[in-house]
Formats: C-alpha cells, structure tokens, sequence
C-alpha cells in the first residue's frame, strides 16, 4: 500500500472524460495495481479510481494510470506532500459471521439457555457431512444436537435436519433431538423446524454475553 | 352434507374457528375448517397443534356429512355475503355454497386427513363472560412480545378458592387483576400460564356473548398441559406455555411516598399531545407539585412540548419519567374515571390504579410501570 499526499489535478480519459482541478489529495496505490484518488470526506468513496488490472507509468510530476480498454487517469503532481508504502500482507476479510461464532461460545458456556438441566458434550461434533455446532445432553441424558445461527432461516434448518438423520444412525448417540437456535427466526424456518420435531429457541445475545440495556426494568 | 343455515350464524361459527388457524400452515389440511353436519347440528372445528376452537350451530340438515374447506376463505365469504339464508352442499370434491343470488364453488380437503380435536380438559369452574373479557384486555397488554423470553408472552392465572387472578409482565410493566369466579367442587388451587394472544382472542370473542364461561384445565390425566374455554356452543383449547413465571407480587409496592388523582381522559389527552414531540424510545417526563402537573416531553436540541393540568397531590414535589406508549396503554386500561398515581422515588415503579369520581380505588386492577431513567 502506497500512500502519496499532493497537491494535483487529475484528468480521466476514456468512455467519459472528467477532471479534477488541482488540489491537496491522497492517492493510493494499492498492491493490485489499483489506483484512487481521495478527497478529505467520506468513507470510501473516492472522487476517481482506476480499478486493476492496470498499470502505472511514473514520469517525474505526471502518473499515468492506464488500464486494458487503453483508459487513461492522468495524475499531474505539483507538490508531493507525503509519500509512504507499507506492507500489509493478506487481509483475513471481513467476518460478518463474527456474532454466530460468538453465540456458539456463549451457549456453549452456559448449555442452560436452551433447557433446564441441559449440559454441553462438546461443540463442532464432528459428523461425516461437517460439524455439528453443538452437542448437548438434556436433562434426561437424551442427545440434543443444536444448530447456532445469528438469522434463522430455512437452509440452517435443512442443515440441521441432515445431520439429525446422520446423528439418528449412531446407536450411542440415538435417538437425537434437534435445537434450532438463533437471534432471529424466520417464520417459514420455524414452521419448517417445528414440523420436523426440531424446537426452534431464540437466542438474546446482549443478555447472554451480560450486556445488560440501559433501561430500568421491573426485574 | 348439505344444510340451509342463516348468515350470521354460520358467519359467527366460521369467524370463531378461523381465528385460531396458522397462516403458514406446515400440513396443508390444517389451514381448513372442519364442518361436520348431524342430527341437525353443525359442527365448525379449527386446529393448529396448539389451539383449538370448536362451534356448535343448528341448521336445517337435509344430508349428513363433513367437509373440510380453507378457514380464512369460507371466514371472508361468510363475512361478505347479504344476510338472506345460506345453502351449503357438497358436490363431489367441492363444496356449493349459494346465498341468494350469489354463488360459490370452494375446492375441499380429504377430511380423514385432518387430526383429532383435543377433548376439553376437566371443568375448573366458570366466570362472567363479561368481566372475564374485561379483565383479559386489562392485563393482556402486558405481555411480552419478545420471543426470547417466552414466559413473559403468556398471562398467569392463579386459581385460588374464589378468586382468578391474571398477571402479566413484560418486564417494564406488570398488569395485575383479581376477578370472582366460582371453582368446580370447592377447593381449587391451580395456575396456568396461557400465551397472551391466545387468550385475548378468545376472550375477545367470548365477552360480548354474555353469560358465563366456564375454564376447563388439566390436573394430570386427560389433556395435561392444556387450558379450555367453553360458553354456550363455542369452546376452544390452548397447549398451555412451559416455564416458571417470575415472583412478581413482590415487585408491588406497599407504602408510597407520593400519591396524585388525575382524571384519566385529561392525563391520556394531555400524555398524547405532548408525546408527539417525543420519538419512540424517548420518555414523557412528569412534574408533579402543589400547583399541579406538568407534563413535558423532548430534548434541548429536539423539538419540545409541555403543558400543565391540574392534579391532586400528595407528597414532595417530584418528576419522574415514563416510556409514552406504556403510560397510555396503562391509562387505557383503567376501568375507572380517575387515575390513582402511586410513587415512592423517580427510579423505583409507580403504581397506576383506577378510581371513581371520589378518588377512591374501584378495582383491583393494578399497573405497575417502572420508569424511565431521566438523563444525567
């Protein structure tokens, strides 16, 4: 990652021709060849780009940024403020499943939620199609196998349902009941769950990791 | 099968058993309302595995028989049609249904298919059809709608020698009534946690037909984990909510430090006007002093709104806060003209009963409303 601060004008050439007048902007080049232009304002947007595949041609006050279409950004340099390359290595990506994995932990920790008297086996017990999330024992010893979801729709439901037939085969383990669990269920996921004998539980995250609201309540 | 039977009957039969139908049914048969014709007599039944509702009406039979149509479509025709004589007959695999000039040709569902209705539970005793609903609508509206804690989304009734008492909480606000009935054989000690909606329902239903209604629970054996309503023909069932419902006697109060006498139109009118101002979690804020009450809602940087009315009170100057929505819906529920406000700190619940002109408390409804924390 490439960080220069200039003052620079900028001038697109290509399907559309823009400009931009000279001014003190951030350019960054990135390690995939991938050029923006940012502003001092918003959070990604920039205020022009040139998208990879594309290189860069360096000539002392002028960059030319040109891509396959022969698409030209021409950035004139007038003072370099700031110039700076790090390297960042590769991105582990964003986890928006972070929450899903958090609940797996915290029901984990405290198997109760789902039932009086329930106790943990382990989580990700592993089955010949993947691991189930959770495995638990109710409180008469029977084996509950539960699927953690943050939206509970009907895929994770038909998830479920495979690793229940799966489970079923065990004869340590059988019979196996089910447990869809989740912040929120999709009504057509819980009449789907709960005509399969699967009990669908839903989940409060915020008083589950002991985020307590702000709000008085009666108790 | 095949009858003649007046609109408005089969319109009431049908309407009472649709109510209770699953609008995702997962077995298509369950979305239908069973009619079964014998001696004379209509049978309208509709179940979901957790609720059952069940209409007995009369009508001229001319053929003996059952057939199993969709609920909400028979419920909306019935409701729509002129109030002249309806004629029902089944014809192969449909059902004619003709009232007047109008007529209606509905598909039917194979009626070995459709389950079992649950058989009502032992007879617990019987209450007033009338106060009965009242009662309900009172305390109903405290329940929770949040499904994770289901618990709260029922209301307790307590059985307890002669007297029914329903509680409900959502853990902001605790509606409380204790209504007179009279149990079956003596001595009963009982209590049920039925969902809200359910209950509601069918007591919307069941009020305005007057008379009483008789509750029918199960004490081990037959039915054990169910309730049932039955007056005159109508009678339903419900698969009662498992759980333990918390202690919340104990939350009510027994001294105050404040008390204030509002006439419970003028404090809703004035709470509404106000509250417009207010979005939906920001709280009205109460001031109540010698020269009465003012009521304010809105921040510094918000638009704001405030207007005094006269109020009897007792006690220090005080304000305290409330979420709008549950003040109104408390004061709604008043079955009196005047609100008895009681207080013991800003932070601690307050107390809402119903009073009459004289100021004196009339029932024993209680609303118990926790207040909301004022800012800084």
């Amino acid at each position: 990652m490439r960080l220069v601060i200039a003052r620079c004008s900028v001038d697109y050439i290509g399907r559309l021709t823009a400009h931009l007048p000279s001014a003190t902007r951030l350019l960054m080049v990135k390690a995939d060849g991938s050029v923006s232009i940012h502003a001092d304002d918003r959070a990604y947007k920039p205020l022009n780009w040139m998208s990879p595949p594309c290189r860069v041609e360096e000539a002392p006050g002028v960059w030319r940024v040109v891509n396959k279409a022969g698409e030209e950004l021409r950035i004139t340099l007038e003072e370099v403020l700031h110039d700076s390359s790090h390297e960042l290595g590769i991105d582990p990506g964003l986890q928006k499943d972070g929450v899903e994995a958090h609940l797996q932990e915290l029901l984990a920790a405290q198997p109760t939620v789902l039932g009086d008297g329930f106790t943990l086996v382990r989580r990700e017990f592993p089955t010949a199609i993947g691991p189930v999330d959770l495995l638990c024992r109710d409180a008469d010893n029977a084996t509950v196998a539960v699927e953690v979801k943050r939206r509970g729709e009907i895929d994770g439901v038909e998830q479920l349902t495979r690793y229940l037939e799966l489970l079923g085969r065990d004869p340590l383990l059988a019979p196996v009941r089910g447990i869809f669990a989740a912040q929120e269920i999709k009504p057509q996921a819980r009449v789907l769950a709960e005509d399969r004998g699967i009990k669908c539980v839903v989940l409060d995250y915020n008083a589950m990791r002991g985020a307590k609201s702000d709000d008085l309540t009666l108790f | 099968m095949k009858f003649r039977v007046e609109r408005d009957a089969l319109a009431d039969a049908v309407a009472w058993t649709a109510k209770s139908l699953p609008s995702r049914p997962s077995v298509p048969v369950l979305a239908g309302v069973m009619l079964r014709v014998s001696d004379g007599r209509l049978q309208v039944s509709g179940f979901d595995y957790e609720v059952s509702s069940q209409v007995g009406v009369d009508v001229q039979a001319d053929a003996d028989g059952a057939a199993l149509v969709s609920g909400r479509l028979l419920a909306e025709i019935t409701k729509s049609l002129r109030a002249l004589p309806v004629e029902l007959a089944a014809v192969g695999s449909h059902v004619e249904l003709t009232c007047g000039s109008a007529r209606f040709t509905l598909p039917t569902m194979p009626v070995e298919d459709y389950p079992t209705l649950p058989d009502m539970p032992a007879t617990a005793g019987t209450v007033e059809a009338g106060p009965f609903a009242a009662a309900v609508a009172q305390v109903a509206l405290a329940a929770g709608r949040d499904d994770t804690l289901p618990v709260l989304t029922g209301v307790r009734l307590e059985l307890e020698g002669k007297t029914l008492t329903m509680l409900a909480t959502d853990r902001y606000r605790l509606a409380i009534r204790e209504l007179e009935w009279r149990p079956e054989g003596g001595e009963v000690s009982a209590a049920a946690l039925v969902p809200a909606r359910t209950l509601n329902d069918t007591a919307k239903a069941l009020g305005p037909l007057g008379g009483s209604v008789t509750v029918a629970l199960s004490r081990g054996g037959v039915g054990e984990g169910m309730i049932g309503f039955s007056a005159g023909a109508r009678r339903t069932t419900s698969r009662l909510l498992d759980g333990e419902f918390p202690k919340v006697r104990a939350l009510l109060p027994d001294t105050h430090n404040a008390q204030a006498r509002v006439p419970v139109s003028a404090l809703a009118e004035v709470v509404k006007r106000v509250a417009l101002v207010a979005e939906r979690a920001t709280p009205v804020r109460l001031s109540f002093g010698e020269d009465g009450l003012v009521v304010e809602a809105g921040g510094t940087e918000d638009a704001r709104a405030s207007e005094a009315m006269d109020c009897e009170y007792t006690g220090e100057p005080m304000t305290i806060a409330f979420n709008h929505q549950y003040l109104l819906d408390g004061l709604a529920a008043l079955d009196g003209p005047v609100a008895v406000l009681s207080f013991t700190e800003p932070k601690k619940p307050a107390i809402i009963a119903p009073a009459g002109e004289d100021g004196q408390i009339t029932s024993s409804y209680r609303y118990l409303i926790m207040p909301v924390r004022i800012g800084g």
